[in-house]
């Protein structure tokens, strides 16, 4: 009869989960989205910092065109100067001059990434040379800000050395991805390579038949640093010696987050042979957080070193990258207001009470069979004697 | 140059040779040998021929992804790849445009039609493989094949074989911080399966754990591996120096609230029936009806406890960004530059 009725918890259980359905979430959304801000603040700082202070390092390799920083325009000032010294192979710059800012933004999902890699392994794979792949990107644009979110391979012809894209082909693939992700449109094309030269330009001005105003993606296969090789570039048209040129500007992209993208990308970065049984199931959870806090806790390093380094004059003096650090400083605590606290504190009550219940539902059950075991023990030896009975 | 720069510059000599290293050997397709299986057949004699599954890193990602775009309906798509003795491999996977338990006959045509124009195509620039199985997504209810999954996979293994089934569970996915993916295969009508022994549990849904219940027992899951190429591995190494960031601002008690929620009312209602259960057994006391009611009660509590362990590790995540972020210690301060900021955050 006790058991029965600690039963009681399912209206106990359903009442806290409505609750918890209209618990306030504003804070904790606020809370998250300065978290993530910070971070990326951290990351494009110490990404300044790192380029500085390998210009200062003698042995070190020329630093590569700002590639990989996600940050914001504002950091583009900066890093722009080191674009200038970008020149194609086979003569002539097809960069436009270092200063120019692009005119839209870009989040790039990291599956683009992948299926492009795959793209090339493939093709080297079958063919046995690294050779040079061609595709489509697809995504959504909202105004200034573009979203590439998936990519398909395109054929071509080579005609006199020159790429020529099959037209026919891209209008087939085209009506079969409207059927499957009718409200993505195509907003650029992607290659592999090194830095960009003219004969992306000729293929470039294939695709600006097909679309406004193409991105254009390039991703270096070949690449020997640890950063990001894929670079997004647009085209404006420029006069050079008094002829209108179309030149590429390169864009900042910032790497699109969803939820359970990340977790795929996270699960195959991390997938070697798993033998987590033997580890307990928060160190599972805790260890992508961890890696995360690591890199969080090397870039500020880097940073509090670019300080010092500057202090003790062994790096020039940059204001604008001592202004961000203290912008960064003093964006600290991110937030601590009072009904933040008291949020916060209710989430933990919630997550509390859950736990609790489940502890609750486990006791229960541990008493059912305790109890169940206990009435059978007693329970046979009245019921052997009334079986005797019935039968004798 | 010294030593280790000699041993650097050799190394990455000889990954930059032409010759492809054995980790991208999987991404060539050999037409003849493909041929000469499809040809033998060994798994008509074996209906549990099929051991193993691997699955590449873009096939994942593009079924993952899919399966989240449906949000809660269910969506389906095919794969490409290929067979290799007792192990299937999945290279490339793409959406249909058709609902996930489609059963209406004109949805089938438009399916059909659209998977014979992706295949050309595909072939057209390099992707050989054929199509070995289909996908969809369970969004909230876990992977395991429905009754029509089951009619669906029978038929397919008849006439497309050889012919995988692959299920994914996005909502699942996303609480529990993990791939929740099961991949299936089908026995032919009236094998006996020999007992295998108890599978990986997982909680189902009041609504569809009889249609679990009746036709578990008439397939087996394949063992899922995964691979990724060379330049695969390179580039997610590097991504990680950009997705930290994401990574440390997720925060999953918002993104799971409702699935949360949904959680523990389907609890609350397991938990009713098996108080009614426990009700009636009272009366008897016999054993059989005993460990029906323990059974029932002990599959609450270990639900109740994965719902709780999955709350916990969001809230986890909460109080390290907390500290992380917002507690300062406003101890040590040797230069005034550093009084500045304490002030700012009492004001």
């Amino acid at each position: 009869a006790g058991v029965l009725q600690a039963f009681s918890t399912p209206e106990y259980n359903s009442m806290s989960a409505k609750d918890m359905a209209s618990m306030e979430v504003d804070e904790d959304v606020a809370a998250e989205a300065t978290s993530s801000s910070q971070s990326l603040a951290v990351e494009s700082t110490s990404q300044a910092a790192s380029g500085i202070i390998n210009v200062v390092a003698p042995t070190s390799p020329l630093p590569q065109p700002a590639q990989s920083s996600a940050s914001s325009s504002s950091l583009s000032v900066v890093a722009g100067g080191s674009n200038s010294e970008v020149v194609s192979g086979d003569g002539g710059t097809v960069m436009a001059s270092a200063g120019t800012v692009g005119s839209v933004s870009v989040s790039l999902h990291p599956l683009v990434i992948l299926n492009i890699s795959e793209h090339w392994t493939r093709q080297r794979a079958q063919e046995g040379k690294p050779v040079q792949v061609l595709g489509a990107l697809i995504g959504k644009q909202t105004g200034r800000h573009i979203e590439i979110m998936n990519s398909f391979e395109l054929s071509y012809d080579e005609l006199g050395g020159h790429i020529i894209i099959n037209r026919d082909y891209y209008t087939v693939k085209e009506e079969q991805y409207k059927q499957v992700f009718s409200d993505m449109d195509l907003l650029g094309w992607y290659t592999t390579g090194d830095t960009p030269g003219p004969p992306d330009l000729l293929i470039h001005k294939q695709v600006c038949d097909l679309l406004d105003s193409p991105v254009f993606l390039k991703l270096n296969p070949m690449a020997r640093h640890t950063d990001l090789p894929v670079s997004i570039f647009e085209s404006v048209l420029d006069l050079v010696n008094g002829a209108p040129t179309m030149l590429l500007v390169e864009l900042q992209y910032t790497l699109a987050t969803e939820e359970a993208e990340r977790i795929g990308v996270d699960h195959v970065a991390r997938m070697s042979s798993h033998d987590t049984q033997e580890s307990s199931l928060v160190a599972e959870n805790l260890q992508a957080q961890y890696s995360a806090i690591k890199m969080l806790a090397s870039r500020v390093r880097l940073i509090a070193e670019y300080v010092r380094a500057s202090q003790r004059g062994e790096v020039e003096f940059n204001h604008e990258i001592l202004r961000q650090v203290n912008a960064l400083t003093h964006r600290l605590p991110v937030l601590s207001s009072d009904k933040f606290r008291g949020e916060f504190y209710n989430q933990c009550n919630d997550v509390a009470l859950m736990s609790y219940l489940g502890t609750i539902t486990k006791c229960c059950n541990t008493m059912n069979r305790f109890i169940n075991r206990f009435n059978l023990l007693h329970e046979r030896l009245a019921m052997g004697r009334r079986m005797r009975g019935l039968f004798f | 140059m010294n030593q280790s720069q000699i041993a650097q510059r050799t190394w990455e000599m000889a990954n930059n040779m032409e010759s492809v290293n054995a980790a991208d050997e999987i991404y060539q397709y050999d037409r003849k040998q493909q041929q000469d299986i499809l040809q033998a057949k060994p798994w008509e004699k074996d209906p549990h021929f099929f051991k193993q599954i691997k699955i590449s890193a873009l096939a994942l990602l593009k079924m993952v992804m899919h399966a989240r775009s449906g949000g809660t309906l269910e969506v389906m798509g095919l794969m490409l790849g290929k067979v290799d003795g007792p192990t299937m491999i999945v290279m490339d996977s793409f959406a249909l445009p058709v609902e996930g338990t489609e059963t209406r006959v004109n949805a089938q045509a438009q399916a059909y039609e659209y998977m014979t124009g992706y295949v050309e195509a595909a072939k057209q620039v390099g992707r050989q493989e054929n199509v070995i199985g289909w996908y969809h997504s369970h969004p909230g209810y876990g992977c395991w094949l429905s009754g029509i999954d089951v009619s669906t996979q029978m038929l397919n293994q008849n006439y497309q074989e050889p012919f995988v089934a692959i299920v994914i569970d996005p909502i699942r996915t996303i609480s529990s911080g993990k791939v929740n993916i099961g991949a299936f295969r089908t026995y032919p009508k009236g094998y006996k399966p020999p007992d295998e022994g108890p599978s990986e549990y997982q909680t189902i849904p009041l609504n569809k754990i009889e249609d679990f219940g009746v036709h578990c027992k008439q397939y087996y899951s394949l063992d899922i591996s995964y691979f990724k190429s060379s330049l695969d591995k390179k580039l997610l190494d590097s991504l990680w120096n950009k997705y930290w960031v994401n990574t440390l601002s997720s925060s999953s008690l918002i993104t799971n609230a409702e699935y949360m929620t949904r959680q523990i009312f389907d609890l609350s209602d397991k938990l009713e029936n098996s108080e009614t259960a426990l009700g009636r057994a009272g009366l008897f006391g016999l054993d059989p009806q005993e460990k029906k009611t323990e059974d029932k009660l002990s599959r609450v509590t270990r639900d109740s406890c994965k719902t709780t362990m999955e709350a916990l590790h969001g809230l986890m995540a909460q109080v390290v960004k907390d500290r992380l972020f917002n507690q300062i210690p406003q101890a040590q301060s040797q230069a005034q530059e550093s009084a500045q900021p304490s002030s700012q955050a009492q004001a």
